[in-house]
This record gives C-alpha cells, structure tokens and sequence, in this order.
C-alpha cells in the first residue's frame, strides 16, 4: 500500500492503483498558506493531510508526487486554478531567497574587499603622481623616508613658497601659475581623503572577516582571511578545499603555466602576504607555506563548521612550528 | 530585404538574422535592437548571447522543430539572466501571456534570480526558481505534469547526468529536451572537445533519448554544443 502526497492532497493507493482514500486541503486559494506548504514539502516533511492518512493507514509507505517507487494510478492533481496559485507562492518564495541573500557575509565582503582594493590601486596612481607634481616644482624636496604626510602638507599649504618652508627647503626660480596650484592643492586634498576612506572600508573588512572567520582571522590576520574566502568564492568552498589549493589560492595564472609548461609550481598565493612566509628566507617559505596553509585550511573548516574557536595557544604553537622551520633550515641548500 | 521566413507564429528569419515578435513593445531586454515587420515589432535574437538562439540559427535539418509549441510548459534549467528566457517567452507565452504558456525556469545564483524576478513582472507565464538544477526535490511539486519542452544550460561538471536525470523525470514521452553542453565544464579531455560531445551522445542514446541533431556551435559560442533530443 502507497501514501501518495503533493502540496495540495494525499491519497492512499494499493499495488493496482486503485485509490482507497483521500485527504485534499483547500486552503490553496490563500498565496501565503500555500508557501507554508511549499516550506514543508521542500523540507522533505509530509504534509498534515499526508499526516491524517499516515495515521489511518500505519502500513502505507509515503512517497511523494513522482516518485519513481510509486505505481500508476489517477492521482488528483491540482486544477489549473490551484496551479496559478502555487506559480504565485513559488514566485514570492524566490523573491524572499533573493532578498536573503543581501544577509549573505560571503557577497558582502566580496564587494567591499574589491572595492578596498580598487580604491587602494587608485589611491598609489594618484599619490605616485602628487609626489611626481611637487618634486617637480621643489627639486631638492627628498621624499624617500616618508611621505605619508605629504599630501597634508600640500593641501595646508597657502603657497609653493610656503610648501617649501614647510617642508625646510629652497624655493626654485620657477614656480606654478595660481590655478596650477590651486590645482595641485586639490589633487593633494583627493589623495589624503582616499587614503581615509581606504583606511576606514579595510576596517570594516576587519570587522566582518573577525565576525564571520574568527579562527582563521587570528591564524593570518582578518584582512588575508577575507581575501582566501573571496578566492575561493565563499567560506564554505574555502572550507572543502585541500590545503594544497588553499596554498596556492591567488597564484592561479603560474600554477596553470605550470601544468601547462612544466615551469616549476608556485609555492604560494595570497598566503605569501603574511609575514611568516614573505619574511622568511627564500628556500623555506615552500615549507612554511605548506604548513601554515594546512593549518589554514583546519581553521577555515572550524569556522565554516562551527567548530571550537581557535585561542592563543594553537596560534603559538603554530608560530613556533614557523621558527623551528626557519631554524633548521637556516642556510640555504647547496646545489 | 532578404526574404522573411516564419519559424513560428512569434520567430522569424531575415536572412541570417533571427527576431522574435515582442511580448512586452517598446521594450529592449538586454539592449537588442528593436524593429517592425508589417507593423508588428519585434526583436533581434543575438545568436552569440543566447545559445538557444545559436542553436536555431545554427541547425540544419530541425530548424523547425527545436522550439516547444505557443503555450506549452516549459522547464528551463540554468536560465542566467534571463536572455534565452526573453525570447522563449515571446514564444512560449506572448504578450500577457496570451498563449497560456508556463516556464519554470531554474538558477542557483541569488543574482540571476534578482534579474529573473523582474522579468517575471513584465512577462507573466514565467515562473522563476532558486534551486539548484541537480537537486529537484525542492522544486519539483511546481511539475505535477510532465513538460513539453526542456533546455538545460548549467556549465558545472555532469551535465550530462543532471540533464538524463532531469529528463526520465520530467520530460513527458515524446518531448523535446535540449541539452547545452560546454565542454569546459567536463573532465579535461587531451583528445579535444569533439570526443567529450560523442562521449555525451552515446550517453544520451544509452539512456533512451533519440538524439535528433547534435548542433556545434562553434563561433557563436566557443566549446558548445547543443544536443537535440526527444524522450522515447
């Protein structure tokens, strides 16, 4: 004996399809009960009217609408009116999926990463180039050592000549017309407001890395963390990764030539940018890499499973795993 | 002017060039270009944006065939943003849906769907789903018929299975179904795509679909090919 069951009706057939009992709901006309129903069925649950019939006929095995185990009979399937209906609840169901996914952490540090980082890429083209203006005008101006306040200086600045004096050096013969340095005191104003703006958008990459990866946000940093999660298109995906891939996320163009050519594999990606392995010699960072990115990718799995939360102790650990690494290998190998 | 050839009551060819009879006027999908045929408007269907729109212009003896009739159902796995959609629905359903067409159309991306839901607006008949095309259970009480007409469009690994398993399921006997196939998306193959699409044929036959046409697609889309096939 069967249970057959859809959205709107259930039905108890035997072996020869003949149906012996019946159960249909009515309430399709109202569109919000009807997405009550499609939330239980895509939950795998059976219905209440499934759920009658379930408990006047124990032995009947319930199977849903088109289900291959099921035999042929005339099932009583919706009119086309009920149909309309569920078209109607089935369209507000993919609206609200729609609309949850603007709570989705993985889009949203998406896009405010990248942002972070086309606004950076902007902010050094044009801070290169402010640098390029003034040392044009001020020949003996040096700014190797720092220029970080720059930018400051130039838009505090009433004049070239008070630029100068600012800055302790000597004024040059030829200096810009008045609407040349106006604008050059504008083009200073961008860069140092860019650079706020670049320094607040990575705090709140900061925030909702530590928020959504906290284990792997304190094993490399909440800004390296969020930059593996949006390479691997999302904290579950980052998680089902094997380490060696995590390795070498972001270093996708030479791991490619490298199958392609047979050029030697990259030993890293964005994992390069922690200190651990671009401040190591060269001929280890391959085996920190290694080791720090299986690490990682325990911590990624802790964090999109909710697992426990990574504490000191394991961070220590693996930083003195990195020093043991650097000191065994403290000289290079010979050739 | 080339000479018009009606593929359908709503698809035309004008020469090379494939349109498709409006169903919301005055209104560019995807910035095609617009254009009246004895005062009727239509639009151009770009045949390198739309692989079903390849395949139509691409086929050489089932030209005529490959679409479902005006007002069937319709299940389309994969829709994107909606471009196949578009047309297929002028098709399918025309303005305000006067053909009394249904297309359930499938995607798994919440930003394809933010599209789909719009177009849901102004084109009543469609009825857009996030789910994803491998996993039926939660979409499949929209279907307590089987469909006419099934296109599948996802580029992810096993095409070819989530279209078989797709079609024993829902496709009715003797209906069409469509299969997009990128041959990107499957195992890398040293011997080159052309085996990967054989490989996908013989699996189709294997199963128990006909295939009417195996369509390459090459220059309008690179790496595809449409299959074809009708549920025996």
């Amino acid at each position: 004996m069967w249970l057959w069951y859809d959205w709107r009706s259930a039905a108890i057939a035997d072996a020869e399809g003949n149906i012996l009992d019946l159960e249909e709901w009515d309430g399709w006309k109202s569109t919000d009960s009807v997405i009550s129903r499609l939330e239980i069925i895509a939950h795998s649950a059976l219905t209440p009217e499934a759920k009658r019939l379930s408990e006047r006929f124990p032995d009947a095995i319930p199977l849903i609408h088109g289900d291959p185990g099921l035999p042929d009979a005339n099932w009583p399937l919706p009119s086309s009116e009920a149909m309309k209906s569920l078209d109607k609840a089935a369209i507000i169901l993919s609206k609200r999926g729609v609309d949850s996914a603007a709570g989705d952490p993985d889009r949203r540090l998406e896009h405010i990463l990248k942002a972070t980082d086309e606004l950076r890429a902007a902010w050094i083209t044009i801070e290169g180039r402010l640098v390029e203006w003034v040392g044009l005008f001020l020949p003996e101006a040096r700014f190797e050592k720092d220029r970080s306040s720059l930018a400051t200086t130039v838009s505090n600045s009433e004049s070239l000549s008070d630029l100068a004096t600012n800055l302790e050096i000597g004024m040059p013969p030829v200096g810009p017309t008045p609407e040349e340095w106006k604008a050059i005191v504008d083009w200073s104003t961008s860069v140092s407001e860019i650079k706020t703006r670049v320094d607040k958008m990575e705090t709140v990459v900061r925030e909702i890395s530590l928020e959504h990866m906290p284990s792997l946000s304190k094993l490399l940093g909440p800004i390296l963390a969020a930059r593996l999660c949006v390479e691997a298109h999302g904290r579950m995906r980052l998680a089902r990764l094997p380490a060696g891939t995590l390795q070498i996320l972001g270093a996708e163009k030479a791991f490619f030539n490298h199958l392609k050519t047979g050029a030697p594999s990259p030993k890293h990606g964005h994992i390069f940018m922690h200190p651990w392995i671009s401040r190591s010699p060269k001929w280890v960072r391959g085996k920190i890499a290694r080791m720090v990115a299986a690490k990682a990718s325990i911590a990624a799995r802790c964090d999109a499973f909710g697992g426990e939360l990574w504490g000191d102790e394991i961070i220590e650990s693996v930083a003195n795993k990195v020093e043991l690494l650097r000191t065994e290998n403290s000289k290079p190998p010979r050739r | 002017m080339a000479k018009l050839r009606q593929i359908s009551w709503a698809v035309v060819v004008d020469g090379r060039t494939l349109w498709t009879r409006n169903a919301v006027p005055k209104y560019s999908q995807y910035g095609e270009q617009l254009r009246r045929f004895k005062g009727v408007e239509y639009r151009r269907w770009d045949p390198t944006r739309s692989k079903l729109g390849a395949g139509l212009s691409r086929a050489r003896n089932t030209q005529y065939d490959l679409l479902p009739n005006p007002g069937d159902t319709c299940l389309y796995l994969g829709a994107g943003h909606g471009t196949s959609l578009s047309h297929l629905h002028d098709h399918v359903c025309g303005n305000n849906n006067e053909k009394e067409g249904r297309i359930i159309a499938i995607d798994l991306s919440p930003r394809c769907l933010r599209d789909l839901v719009y177009l849901e607006k102004i084109r009543p008949g469609l009825v857009p789903i996030l789910g994803d095309a491998r996993n039926s259970s939660s979409w499949r009480m929209m279907l307590p018929t089987k469909v006419d007409w099934l296109l599948q469009d996802v580029s992810q690994a096993d095409q070819a299975e989530i279209f078989i398993d797709a079609a024993k399921k829902f496709l009715k006997k003797g209906g069409k179904g469509l299969l997009s196939l990128k041959a990107a998306s499957e195992r890398f193959d040293a011997s080159g795509d052309k085996i990967i699409f054989t490989k996908v044929r013989n699996q189709l036959e294997h199963s128990g679909m006909v295939v009417n046409e195996q369509i390459d697609l090459h220059g309008l889309e690179d790496n595809h090919c449409l299959f074809f096939t009708t549920m025996k």
